[in-house]
């Protein structure tokens, strides 16, 4: 379709404009093109025994799957202080221990697992871990084996499965039985003042965290990732 | 001077800086720095595109700060 229009200009001058309109077949690459960037999230996607359940967001390429976890397994060396258990990740020579740090309430920890789309399978191509508070803001615990941006340092596993739900289960395996050393370490002090725990007679219970606020002994992380995940 | 918004996770602030700030200053200014809670390695970004460091921030621009990933020790 095609309108012509005469239009006056501020200045004086007579104008011929030609509108010519016409539909455009946008085809699929068309559309991929405009919304590469775009993503979609899912809530409940998948639910993965003993974990519980997964959030997705669906990017066109990848997936950034958001596991909401309650505790951290810390297969690492211990060392009492005071009568309290903290540990000593650098330590060679202190007793090593499989405790499971349980997070309190107004700590939010989400396991992170990113997959890819490859030849016939998925990959797992990473595995964050974040801390959230109330207001959503992320932090990265003081932890070893964690990159500046919450990257787990996980060491190496199988990392090709034939559906989403493998690819979660198998990282948050790996992060259940792997063993945190004193790799990207930085101070020991703030993990002792976060991973606490008493000795009681048959267990060891998590004691709360050595300071007012939390958030204080964490660095505050924006990244990517983060802004992908589902809380 | 010029406005700027700076936004580094869910928080962000409007600051008034000189017509000659970059990139690279607003990655290092301590105020900056307190009131977002960001440390010394980051990354900008102007509408997902990574800025270099000696680059003057327009006027009005909005500038996401990232984390930076470090390496392995």
């Amino acid at each position: 379709m095609e309108t012509t229009e005469i239009i006056i200009r501020g200045n004086g001058v007579l104008t011929e404009r030609v509108i010519r309109e016409r539909d455009l077949e946008a085809g699929q690459s068309v559309l991929d093109a405009l919304t590469d960037e775009m993503t979609r999230s899912l809530r409940n996607a998948l639910t993965i025994p003993d974990w519980g359940l997964a959030h997705a967001n669906v990017g066109l390429t990848d997936t950034i799957w958001s596991v909401p976890i309650d505790r951290i397994p810390l297969n690492a060396r211990f060392r009492l202080i005071n009568d309290v258990l903290v540990p000593a990740f650098a330590s060679s020579t202190d007793i090593e221990m499989p405790l499971v740090w349980q997070a309190p309430k107004e700590v939010r920890l989400i396991f992170v697992i990113r997959t890819e789309f490859a030849k016939d399978c998925l990959k797992i191509d990473g595995n964050w871990l974040f801390a959230c508070d109330k207001d959503n803001r992320g932090y990265r615990l003081p932890l070893p084996n964690l990159h500046d941006d919450c990257l787990i340092c996980t060491g190496n596993f199988d990392d090709r499965y034939d559906s989403g739900g493998e690819c979660l289960t198998a990282s948050l395996e790996q992060f259940r039985k792997s063993k945190w050393n004193a790799d990207l370490m930085r101070t020991v002090e703030q993990s002792q003042k976060f991973f606490r725990f008493q000795p009681t007679n048959e267990t060891f219970e998590t004691l709360p965290i050595q300071a007012d606020d939390w958030t204080t002994l964490c660095d505050k992380v924006s990244t990517a990732i983060m802004e992908r995940v589902i809380l | 001077m010029k406005n700027i918004t700076v936004k580094y996770g869910v928080d962000s602030i409007n600051k008034q800086v000189e017509d000659d700030f970059t990139f690279g200053e607003l990655q290092e200014n301590d105020s900056i720095k307190a009131a977002l809670g960001f440390g010394d390695r980051t990354k900008a970004l102007v509408e997902g595109i990574e800025q270099d460091s000696a680059t003057v921030i327009p006027p009005g621009t909005t500038v996401r700060l990232e984390t930076a990933a470090n390496t392995k020790a």
